[in-house]
């Protein structure tokens, strides 16, 4: 080993001895705290980065490790290496960064992985390899390297934006309630801290469309929808009226979409009710296509206003409604920002706002009020290295493109 | 259209696919191996056209939706490795492998409902799974000429079936970077992240790079076939782990936002 030229072998002890030091370090020194990374010190840090891998690339006529550096033997080892760490990541379930760890699992840290010496070592000899491969292959520049570098050149930003700008990143929880007087513009971090917002955001109105209801059965003691696994269930869509589910035949006889419960003196039964809080019910008759066991009774999935309705068929099984399914939620909303702009929105999932650097995202609402929330919770994201990642990905993507086009023509050449 | 017409389909299917990869083996009336193949696919994408349309939203959702689309793009990716390169075998092996994953689905199917979270209803949706599955199915047909080379071939491996191999699985990592580059741009719009390392991306990290090491072995080493052949099917292995794994994985249980199959 290490007789020149070097091979696989060195590559693979220089991943383990990555590895190693990895471990000792997280031993030592412990896990990295990222949030040191913020601004300026990221900017800083990949300056030294790019600075330390053009020095390399210069001098790479000198130091035998460099040159070999931008070889195909230290690309798969150091790729080898960085996969057995990504797979020890993948079988290890992993905690948040701000959880405590103690004992054994702090000292190896694979529980949390991204701020683990070990892990943090491979990437970033993996990166440097990208690095050095590009810069190799831009000077001097021809145009039939243009796939390769953007291949190279877009992993090497992409990756290195997202990890150094992830100090920047911010993800806040603001919660906003229709009727409150003032706009919302607190938000809170994932530890809980209040953050002030330099926008701010006032609910109009909450919506849900929901999916029409289903029908399932369920063990009377697990609770459990069956049949255990792959449970079955009857979409209760509006020109539904006959279904199968297991051994009973089912026939819904009555729809009513917004119903109140009535408790009268020996039954309880549902009538129109069209205002908030009211629930989904059907009358069902169900037959036992066995037995021919007969039952039939209201059925609902109940709001919070209405407790839910069920029928019991037998000593094993009920006829449940669950909760419906939502289709769609949106918070109309107006947003001010310090500029003394004002927006008028409509937020729903998959379709954020941006807006002076920040993306406003539908996250949540009260669900035990459903589809009467007064509240809608958002998540407020500002990722000013966004542009720079997205651009290392653009890159990749028409790389990818090249590659497809270009597989099986340009490598014969490539091979000697 | 319903889940219960999907046996008539998948036979009929089948049926062409077997007679296409008949024909391609034993003779050399190319014409009629194109025809049958093609009349094949034709009939199980009208299915899964039916089934779109029935469940008002494309059918991705669940694991067996997502089989569907791969026992499609399978016979297409070895019709079209056929096409360029004449294997007279390619179509058998990607015939079976289809029926294999028709099989689970019609005895294992899964509920198939209309619900469509609303995380998922986003124009990359179907970009996502599509360009993933045909990525599948290319290297899954890479996976195939692997395993004949290492165990079944009896002479020595030639340098135009790497090529093969190779070219197979140029298509598919490129088909498989445009997957994860789309799912993060999507991921951003969804989840206010691209890359979260939710397990399913964990694992697709893993499966991308180990492939590309597969590719820089191969640039670096072009005679040792096995050795590459080997990283191949390891890299193939991990894309099953990716793929529905991590479904059966305990540290990946209710960790992930990539299970839609309740």
């Amino acid at each position: 080993m290490w007789k020149q030229p070097w091979g696989l072998k060195e590559g693979f002890a220089i991943c383990i001895g990555l590895f190693l030091t990895g471990i000792i370090l997280q031993i030592t020194v412990g896990k990295i705290d990222w949030d040191l990374f913020a601004f300026p010190v990221n900017i800083i840090t990949l300056g030294v980065f790019i600075a330390g891998i053009a020095t390399m690339h210069i001098t790479a006529q000198k130091v035998y490790l460099f040159k070999w550096m931008s070889r195909y033997q230290a690309a798969v080892t150091a790729m080898l290496g960085v996969v057995a760490v990504t797979v020890i990541m993948g079988v290890i379930r992993q905690k948040p960064f701000h959880v405590e760890v103690l004992g054994f699992e702090s000292w190896l840290g694979f529980s949390q992985m991204l701020s683990a010496w070990p892990f943090i070592l491979l990437y970033m000899w993996f990166t440097m390899l990208v690095g050095m491969v590009t810069l190799r292959r831009l000077f001097p520049f021809r145009l039939r390297n243009i796939p390769f570098l953007l291949n190279h050149a877009g992993l090497f930003i992409a990756i290195t934006a997202a990890v150094l700008g992830s100090a920047d990143m911010q993800r806040l929880e603001m919660t906003a309630s229709i009727g409150s007087e003032n706009p919302e513009w607190r938000a809170y971090n994932k530890l809980g801290e209040m953050k002030e917002l330099p926008l701010a955001v006032k609910l109009n109105e909450f919506t849900i469309d929901e999916y029409p209801p289903k029908l399932i059965l369920i063990d009377n003691e697990t609770g459990k929808a069956l049949p255990e696994g792959k449970p079955a269930n009857l979409l209760l869509e509006e020109d539904f009226s006959v279904g199968n589910l297991l051994d009973w035949h089912i026939v819904v006889t009555q729809h009513i979409p917004e119903a109140a419960s009535m408790a009268t003196e020996d039954t309880l039964r549902f009538v129109e009710f069209h205002s908030m809080g009211a629930a989904y019910a059907v009358y069902v008759q169900a037959e036992n296509t066995r037995t021919g066991e007969k039952k039939e009774g209201w059925i609902s999935g109940g709001s919070f206003m209405f407790p839910y309705k069920a029928i019991r068929l037998s000593n094993e099984m009920s006829l449940v409604m669950p909760e419906r399914e939502p289709r769609r939620y949106a918070s109309d909303v107006t947003i001010y920002t310090e500029k003394g702009e004002v927006f008028e929105s409509v937020i729903e999932v998959n379709k954020p706002f941006k807006v002076d650097g920040w993306k406003i995202y539908q996250l949540n609402y009260d669900h035990s009020k459903g589809k009467w929330s007064t509240i809608s919770i958002f998540e407020l994201v500002r990722d000013p290295w966004l542009p720079v990642v997205y651009a290392g990905i653009w890159m990749l993507i028409a790389g990818a493109v090249c590659m497809f086009l270009t597989a099986g023509k340009t490598r014969k050449e490539d091979k000697k | 259209m319903s889940w219960d017409n999907f046996t008539i389909f998948a036979i009929i299917a089948v049926i062409l696919w077997i007679a296409g990869a008949v024909v391609a083996w034993k003779s050399k009336k190319e014409l009629l191996v194109y025809l049958f193949t093609i009349s094949g696919l034709a009939v199980f994408f009208a299915f899964i056209l039916g089934m779109w349309i029935s469940l008002e939203r494309p059918p991705m959702r669940t694991m067996g939706e997502t089989r569907l689309w791969y026992s499609f793009f399978l016979p297409m990716a070895g019709l079209i490795t056929y096409s360029r390169w004449k294997y007279k075998w390619i179509l058998s092996f990607s015939t079976i492998l289809a029926i294999v994953f028709i099989c689970i689905n019609i005895f294992k199917p899964e509920i198939h409902n209309k619900t469509l979270m609303p995380a998922l209803q986003s124009p990359w949706f179907a970009p996502h799974v599509i360009v993933y599955m045909f990525a599948y199915a290319m290297l899954g047909a890479a996976a195939i000429m692997a395993i004949y080379l290492l165990w079944f071939k009896k002479k020595d491996i030639l340098a135009t079936e790497m090529d093969l191999t190779d070219n197979l699985v140029y298509v598919g990592l490129s088909f498989m970077t445009f997957g994860m580059l789309f799912g993060a741009l999507w991921a951003k719009e969804a989840w206010g992240h691209y890359w979260a390392w939710d397990p399913k991306e964990t694992w697709a990290a893993v499966t991308w790079i180990s492939y590309l090491a597969y590719i820089h072995f191969r640039l670096g080493k072009p005679r040792q076939y096995k050795t590459a052949l080997w990283i191949m099917l390891i890299s193939f292995i991990f894309l099953q782990m990716c793929w529905y794994g991590i479904n059966y994985l305990p540290s990946a249980q209710g960790a992930s936002v990539h299970t839609y199959n309740t």
